[in-house]
């Protein structure tokens, strides 16, 4: 890994200032109307304090970060993460563990006591990154850093214990550090009131009456000028989904779900129903995975866990539950992380078999050799709480399983169970449900592979992964970094550490007058609503 | 009487002194804690450790429970949620106006509807009319709530565009608009429970009519009117009220569900987002409150025996 290298991309690194473009898509974005969204009601309203993806879709409607991510017009893809300037304007590696941003001059925060408005300072940021690195449920995404500083009034430096690769897209990522104004928490201990929600977002709270609705307004000092387009947007809180997808057919909001979302199943019934609905299927970051204690009898033998991955029909799976509209090869890098993933097409066919292939009788054989040709039962851990079509999938992977001789014995755990024991790798032989879908690449391989991380729920410790994997977040140019993450893509193909199951795509669903709403793979609601028109 | 009242309250004690032992108790034994919930599959340990020092979580059980009573008793203070930090006696106050209204319309709309079709049923007995009371009572008894209201939400918006589904307001700002809203609901809830009362009404209907002093007034030449409504019917509701009674908690209960479905801000909704997300001190002080409420309630609709039944007395 050569400093040389690192050093040269703090030059590529520096980006201009000019970002906010309105889109040109042949029709010019109409300013005005408010936006209306049915969803869930946020448990709290602190980003700090909470890791709710709730809670940070809808705080990213008011406040900023020091970069961010592409949206609208900007994303090449849905699961774009290349880094723009948010409130720092532009940044620059000085040596590959020391990062300088500039803060764009003149950024208001919202006019709303104690706050009225100031400028937003080197201050701030240095506080707000303290506070997260002390507060947060997330803060381990920021081991790596050192100290923060406040150079001058528009200047921060970070300085990271090594060189990093994920920082940047950690600092973009809206679940993460937002930036807070510091004397919100002096007059209200925390920033959980709708009064202390103030930040220098495309938007401003304006009212929060709990279990009814929120209500967010154009921030009029917004510094991407001319930006958002909408007066303003308005979630109402709908808990029930069967009463959400009610109130998005008749007409009484624009977005039944706050990213749009619908299942395949209620994407086509809507189409149905309301033809003129604009809906569009869109792959997803998401990943479903049996998993296994890789450190213990009998999974910790290769065979038994590539005769587990050759008995998932992937593509009969993908036909039956997902209207053949699923991504089959679903890890170990998910199929939306398009600048990272290594199609399984291009990989060695005599490895690739044991990442995405199907052969029950050399699934039975390995069984055999691994002196288990009588058969074993095992149980299968999982909360049958997701969404549809989860219920489904624990039953066809059981199914599956069952034809090589392995019966999976199903045992659904109560949430509270399940997410503080089975998710967190505390369990007994196997389990299966979905990921996190983080938005760092890292996370599905460092945070998945390597020994003691929370994610690593198979357990596995592979000293040559490691290897790789620490070698990655190192790398701070993309090519060489894509190129080790390649090569750990090639690594992991025939390892089975977990089992990869389809990964169901989502429909984005609005009516037609919504204009410019692009699916983005984080959780910014902010800034796609930023880039949002209504044309009625 | 006066007595009466008193014992009645001293008895309310222990048994809301149970019930917080046991909701306390019950919380503790659900899987999973409230900390992990928070940072879900992030967890690491020096972030769990701080937020449980932080909720005061770590401290013996014993004194969490003591200092959440004592909090109740001594000052009132019935304690903050864990995820919102804001006062749980607030926001139950808030929003139990949402949940009393829709209760007392569905009590109304249930025993208008349970009255009346077991008042024809009683005195048509096995006539069709009876009968199509009784199997009515029968479906409605069979349909759970939960199911008819995701029908009435989501089969019109299938076939009219057309939702019962409005954002909530509050009764003290539009009174008509917050009628339209909260009549669906109620009438939905008010239906499937209308089915016991009326069974109720219609068999202690059919006892009171063959009494003696019913059978003097026949002799007398009233007319069924006058002997129905007036000297039969106030007798025979006494079950009715206790049932009515009886079912307080259900409808508490119900409302968890009704108010998910029908995005009504009220004390159910918040007593079950709660629970999903263990809040502990919310769904330990909002139970304590709801119990009193039934204690007391059960205590009135004993007290409203007297007024429809003058031979009662209590001792």
């Amino acid at each position: 890994m050569g400093r040389r290298v690192a050093l040269g991309i703090a030059l590529v690194a520096l980006i201009t200032t000019s970002v906010g473009v309105p889109p040109a898509v042949g029709q010019t974005p109409k300013r005005g109307g408010i936006l209306r969204i049915a969803d869930r009601e946020a448990p709290s309203l602190d980003p700090h304090l909470s890791v709710s993806f709730i809670t940070h879709t809808w705080v990213s409607m008011v406040y900023s970060h020091l970069v961010r991510f592409p949206y609208g017009p900007e994303q090449k893809h849905t699961a774009d993460f290349s880094i723009l300037p948010d409130l720092a304007e532009k940044w620059e590696y000085k040596n590959p563990t020391t990062l300088v941003f500039s803060l764009r001059k003149g950024v208001k925060f919202h006019n709303k006591p104690p706050v009225n408005g100031r400028e937003v300072t080197a201050d701030d940021v240095k506080y707000s990154l303290d506070r997260f690195m002390a507060k947060s449920g997330f803060k381990s995404r920021f081991d790596q850093v050192q100290a923060i500083e406040a150079v001058d009034r528009h200047t921060v430096r970070i300085t990271l214990k090594e060189p990093y690769a994920p920082f940047l897209n950690h600092l973009a990522s809206p679940s993460y550090a937002v930036i807070l104004p510091r004397e919100v928490e002096q007059k209200h201990k925390d920033f959980n009131h709708p009064d202390a929600v103030i930040g220098t977002g495309p938007f401003v709270l304006k009212s929060y009456e709990r279990g009814v609705r929120v209500v967010f307004e154009r921030n009029p000092d917004y510094f991407m000028k001319g930006m958002p387009y909408l007066d303003g947007a308005v979630i109402e809180i709908t808990p029930d989904a069967a009463a959400r997808l009610s109130v998005l057919r008749a007409g009484k909001v624009d977005l039944g779900h706050m990213w749009g979302w619908l299942s395949p199943e209620d994407g086509k019934s809507v189409k149905k129903t309301n033809p003129e609905m604009v809906i569009t299927p869109t792959g997803v970051i998401g990943q479903g995975k049996i998993y296994m204690r890789t450190d213990q009898p009998p999974f910790n033998d290769i065979r038994v866990r590539r005769a587990l991955s050759l008995a998932i029909d992937r593509k009969a799976w993908n036909d039956a539950l997902l209207f053949g509209e699923g991504c089959v090869d679903s890890g170990p890098v998910p199929c939306a992380m398009k600048d990272w993933k290594l199609d399984s097409a291009t990989l060695d066919p005599s490895k690739a078999k044991y990442l995405v292939g199907y052969d029950p009788a050399e699934a039975k054989a390995l069984l055999a050799q691994a002196g288990l040709g009588r058969g074993l039962t095992v149980p299968m851990f999982h909360w049958p709480g997701y969404a549809p079509p989860w219920r489904n999938y624990y039953e066809l992977a059981a199914d599956n399983l069952g034809k090589i001789g392995v019966t999976a014995e199903l045992k659904p755990e109560e949430y509270g169970k399940y997410i503080s024991t089975t998710y967190l790798g505390k369990y007994e032989k196997m389990a299966m449900g979905p990921v996190t879908p983080f938005t760092e690449v890292d996370d599905f391989l460092y945070g998945v592979f390597f020994p003691e991380q929370s994610n690593n729920r198979s357990h596995v410790a592979d000293a040559e992964l490691n290897k790789l994997l620490v070698a990655q977040r190192r790398e701070l140019d993309p090519a060489k970094r894509r190129d080790i993450i390649y090569d750990i893509q090639r690594h992991l193909a025939d390892k089975a550490y977990y089992v990869y199951v389809p990964n169901p795509p989502q429909y984005i669903t609005h009516p037609p007058h919504v204009k410019g709403f692009k699916h983005h793979d984080g959780y910014g609601l902010g800034m796609r609503l930023a880039y949002t028109w209504l044309d009625r | 009487m006066r007595q009466y009242v008193l014992r009645r309250l001293a008895l309310a004690v222990p048994t809301l002194f149970l019930v917080s032992v046991l909701v306390f108790l019950l919380m503790q034994l659900m899987p999973g804690d409230v900390v992990t919930r928070m940072v879900e599959g992030h967890a690491y340990a020096p972030t769990l450790e701080a937020l449980r020092k932080d909720l005061g979580l770590d401290r013996p059980l014993h004194v969490q429970y003591l200092e959440w009573i004592g909090g109740i008793l001594l000052r009132g203070d019935f304690g903050r949620s864990y995820w919102t930090r804001q006062p749980i006696w607030d926001e139950f106050v808030r929003r139990f106006p949402v949940t009393l209204e829709l209760a007392l319309l569905t009590i109304l709309i249930s025993v208008i509807i349970g009255v009346v079709v077991g008042i024809v049923s009683a005195v048509r007995q096995d006539t069709a009319a009876d009968y199509v009371g009784r199997i009515l009572a029968i479906l409605a008894l069979s349909v759970p709530y939960f199911g008819l209201a995701v029908l009435v939400v989501v089969l019109p918006s299938i076939y009219f565009k057309w939702t019962p589904v409005w954002t909530y307001v509050a009764f003290t700002t539009d009174p008509l608009e917050n009628l339209k809203i909260m009549l669906v609901p109620a009438l939905v809830f008010g239906v499937t429970r209308a089915g016991p009362i009326m069974r109720i009404t219609r068999s202690a209907l059919l006892d009171v009519l063959r009494q003696d002093y019913i059978r003097t007034a026949w002799s007398k030449g009233l007319n069924e009117r006058a002997i129905v409504l007036r000297h039969a019917l106030k007798n025979a509701l006494i079950p009715v009220i206790s049932l009515v009674g009886l079912q307080t908690p259900l409808y508490i209960g119900g409302s968890v569900i009704i108010e998910a479905i029908f995005r009504l801000p009220g004390v159910g909704l918040f007593f079950f987002e709660a629970l999903t997300r263990l809040d502990y001190p919310v769904v330990q002080s909002v139970n304590l409150i709801v119990a009193a409420m039934v204690v007391g309630l059960n205590l009135l609709i004993d007290l409203s025996y007297a007024v429809l039944d003058p031979r009662i007395r209590y001792r």
